[in-house]
């Protein structure tokens, strides 16, 4: 607050220029208004665009660098100005990057932010030892001056960083701001050094921040094994990083196309040149993730590489990039946090642009993620299928075993033949096993080269034949084993009749196989059918079920609906007789009954009548049967005969009459305290106003029942005196007298602000003359009035209807 | 009706006369001792820089802040005591 040399005029001003109506300034309130001033002036520049702000304080810190004669006055106006923008940075942080309009003020933010914390604690340590008189404020105002224009002109050196939009409007800026200072032409003079300066100041800035980069863009360039990044990195000079990233990104994205990992790259570099808040870091980023991308294809180092756009921080890229760059991943980034890079601002929404167009295509970051994924899973499959074609035709086969171990002929045949001879007949009617399985199996395929499934005779003894020329000799002897064995060998001997069983070799006339082998197709495509006509099954049974559960569901709704209308039917029925009736009670010429159609015609609109007819029915139904305050009847209405509904219910008073209770006290609606009360009872004399309406009185001594009600309330009260009530009075007032003051006091407590028949009570004090003029009779009243009645009717506790609030 | 502690309902429910600035709501001891210091021995001076910034809440508590060091508590009740008082005898 160095602005002890803004008299009090001036502070109150200016603060009236910002809209704010200050009381005097003394020495006690000027720090106050120092504070608000400065809050007013934030809050308006806030308003104005942030550019304008970095305007402001690059302007008015040019011109505290200058050495302007009037100090203390920019003083103000920077500090504020500096200090708005530092603390907008702390507040913004480092959170998003959204915005590149937000670009200049974050970097100033950034170089602020140090500052800030300089000036805050120079503050902090003044104001605790500040008197009233402010003398501190001089004191160390004039450090903070030093300071300030050391700082000042540090801190326009970053902003010169700015970009094109600095020189655009300083006037403006510069006029707003240093309008509130002087009025003079010196701000003119201001602005145009501004103008001057500005341009000038950053040419001679832009190559320091150029110069510091240098060193880390050569850093990693040695390191960086890409050859592309190399040759191109390099030859671009390192003052124009920013824009050159951008181009290196669009020939990098195309060069590397076939890379595959150049868009990933592009990519990451372009979201990384936009992460503003570590500017620097962004760089680093920037190269780390050149060498990534140039390194692996992997796809997570992709989505890893994303991440820094956000948090802005190396240590994702470092991570991801550890064995080749942690080394020199440090130092860079110091380098870069002080020195902001600069960037165009059309140039970082281009790149955004361009990434989004090549992200289409761009799928090759999860190239060989997907890839892997599709792998497994084909193989998956296919294992799967071969499993099950495999045990298809596992299911199919039958062990051919080469030697038959295994005869179902007993010990018998072992012992009447010899080895081979045995050998022969097994193997004979394996083969003929086989063949007629097959046969069968074809037959049962349609296949037309076999029209019957069986085999003669002679078809199998040929076919014996064509195998082994051996064969003739076992046939019927095979055969006469066969029909000897019990067992069932899958194959079947036919007579000429096929039900009677065979029982001589000489009977065998065809000869069957009961367990057909079909071919593999064949019985794939039976499996399907079966499968299929099966799963057919089961889906048409359950959409049936599924059909008939939406039907009755349906049904309910609908039979739901219809009650739900005749009910609704019925109640308005109801009412309509209802109302009928009572008007019928009051107006005695009017028929105590309702022709039914009439009623119906009443209450249904014509396009209606059609569909509520079934409606309307039920609801007649449920009258006559349930309803017992209408009595159906027949009466002869203008020569027509009718039935009509009449209405017996004699209409209860009770229903219509109001709830509210009469002449009750109803609780307080506030407490008394000496903020709503006097604090002490000033006159014996009480005025309450509001306790009843006098235009709503019925009866002939609703006042007596006003003063027992007061006496009521007031029962412990034994200084009431005198009770009058206004019957005329609009505000239904009630003039109370008491012995003394101090039970009017009491008696005032009790009344004021309570709630009495549905109305606030409210009490004031009355002068005693006035009174006496008013009611004379009161002059001679002293004795205590009573309540009559112990009854205490008035009370809330006697009374049916609840109190209200 | 917000809570209001005893020093409050003390303080507002009659004129202050000549009370000490410790009676205000929210002035204990030690601020008391610092506004004292700074010649806010009464509470009705207190009043009186009260009535300077306009009863206006935000001025009066970054006032007192100032002052005295309070804290954002002690100036809530310090305005609303002052403000009670205003309300219910100015």
């Amino acid at each position: 607050m160095a602005s002890a040399q803004l008299t009090d005029e001036e502070l109150f001003s200016q603060l009236k220029r910002l809209g704010f109506t200050p009381g005097p300034v003394t020495e006690n309130t000027r720090p106050v208004y120092l504070k608000k001033l400065k809050k007013l002036r934030e809050e308006q520049q806030q308003r104005g665009s942030r550019v304008l702000k970095s305007r402001a304080s690059t302007a008015v810190s040019t011109a505290v660098s200058i050495a302007a004669p009037r100090p203390s006055r920019h003083d103000v106006t920077q500090l504020s100005a500096i200090r708005k923008p530092g603390r907008k940075s702390s507040v913004l942080g480092f959170s998003s990057d959204e915005s590149d309009a937000e670009t200049p003020l974050k970097r100033k933010g950034l170089a602020k932010h140090r500052r800030i914390t300089v000036y805050h604690q120079q503050l902090a340590g003044p104001t605790d030892k500040q008197n009233i008189a402010g003398t501190t404020l001089n004191s160390f105002s004039s450090p903070l001056d030093h300071q300030s224009v050391h700082e000042s002109s540090r801190h326009y050196d970053e902003s010169g960083d700015e970009g094109e939009e600095e020189p655009e409007n300083p006037h403006s800026v510069n006029g707003r701001e240093v309008t509130g200072l002087n009025k003079t032409a010196g701000e003119y003079s201001d602005s145009d050094e501004d103008g001057v300066l500005s341009p000038g100041d950053r040419e001679r800035n832009l190559p320091e921040p150029r110069r510091s980069r240098t060193a880390a863009p050569i850093s990693p360039s040695d390191n960086r094994d890409s050859q592309v990044k190399g040759k191109n990195s390099s030859p671009n000079p390192p003052g124009f990083r920013k824009m050159v990233r951008a181009e290196d990104e669009e020939v990098n994205g195309e060069e590397l196309d076939p890379f595959g990992g150049s868009q990933r790259y592009a990519r990451k570099s372009i979201y990384v040149s936009l992460a503003e808040q570590r500017g620097a870091k962004a760089g680093k980023n920037h190269f780390d993730s050149e060498d990534g991308a140039a390194r692996s294809n992997s796809g997570a180092r992709f989505s890893v590489g994303l991440r820094p756009r956000f948090s802005g921080y190396s240590s994702p890229a470092q991570t991801h990039n550890k064995g080749n760059h942690s080394n020199h991943s440090p130092p860079p980034n110091h380098a870069y946090s002080p020195t902001a890079p600069k960037k165009k601002l059309s140039v970082p929404e281009d790149e955004l642009l361009l990434q989004f167009r090549r992200e289409e295509p761009a799928s090759s970051g999860s190239f060989s993620a997907h890839y892997l994924s599709m792998f497994l899973l084909t193989t998956a499959c296919l294992f799967f299928l071969l499993l099950g074609l495999m045990y298809l035709r596992m299911r199919g086969s039958v062990e051919a075993d080469g030697v038959i171990k295994r005869h179902p002929f007993g010990s018998e045949f072992d012992q009447s033949y010899a080895e081979e001879e045995k050998e022969l007949i097994l193997t004979l009617l394996l083969s003929l096993h086989n063949h007629l399985a097959v046969v069968a199996g074809q037959h049962d395929c349609g296949d037309p080269q076999h029209p019957n499934r069986s085999l003669s005779m002679n078809q199998s003894a040929t076919y014996l034949q064509a195998q082994n020329q051996e064969f003739e000799r076992f046939t019927l002897v095979a055969l006469e084993w066969i029909i000897r064995t019990d067992q069932e060998l899958g194959l079947r001997l036919l007579g000429e009749d096929p039900h009677v069983p065979v029982t001589d070799v000489s009977e065998i006339s065809q000869l069957e196989s009961t367990r057909p082998r079909m071919p593999f197709t064949c019985r794939l495509r039976k499996a399907f059918v079966t499968v299929g006509s099966k799963v057919l099954l089961v889906a048409a049974a359950a959409a049936m079920v599924w059909g008939v559960v939406r039907y009755l569901k349906f049904r309910w709704r609908r039979q739901e609906e219809e009650t739900r209308q005749m009910y609704d039917m019925v109640e308005r029925i109801i009412d309509v007789l209802r109302t009928h009736g009572e008007a019928c009670q009051e107006n005695q010429d009017l028929l105590p009954y309702l022709p039914i159609p009439h009623v119906r015609d009443s209450l249904v609109l014509p396009q209606d009548r059609k569909k509520m007819k079934k409606i309307w029915g039920r609801a007649v139904c449920f009258l006559s049967a349930n309803e017992s305050r209408i009595r159906t009847e027949t009466q002869r209405i203008g020569g027509a005969d009718f039935l009509v509904w009449r209405w017996i219910q004699p209409s209860l008073s009770c229903d219509k009459a109001n709830p509210m209770p009469s002449k009750v006290w109803q609780g307080q609606a506030f407490p008394l305290d000496r903020r709503n009360s006097p604090p002490n009872s000033l006159t014996p004399c009480l005025k309450i106003r509001n306790m009843f309406d006098p235009v709503m009185e019925v009866g002939e001594n609703w006042d007596l029942a006003i003063h027992e009600a007061i006496l009521e309330k007031c029962s412990d009260n034994d200084g009431i005196v005198h009770i009058a009530v206004d019957k005329n009075s609009r505000e239904g007032c009630v003039y109370v007298k008491c012995l003394t003051a101090e039970h009017s006091g009491k008696a005032f407590k009790a009344l004021h602000g309570s709630w009495f028949d549905g109305k606030l009570v409210t009490v004031k004090y009355l002068r005693l003359d006035r009174y006496h003029q008013r009611f004379p009779q009161a002059q001679a009243c002293s004795t205590p009035l009573k309540a009559s009645s112990l009854r205490l009717s008035s009370t809330p506790s006697q009374q049916q209807t609840s109190s209200a609030s | 009706m917000s809570s209001t502690s005893q020093k409050h309902k003390d303080f507002v429910a009659e004129p202050m006369g000549e009370k000490p600035v410790m009676a205000l709501a929210g002035i204990g001891e030690v601020l008391g001792k610092r506004l004292e210091e700074k010649g806010f021995d009464k509470a009705y001076v207190v009043l009186g820089q009260f009535l300077v910034l306009k009863k206006d809440e935000e001025l009066f508590r970054d006032w007192l802040k100032d002052t005295c060091g309070a804290n954002a508590k002690q100036q809530g009740d310090c305005y609303g005591c002052l403000k009670e008082w205003c309300d219910a005898f100015l």
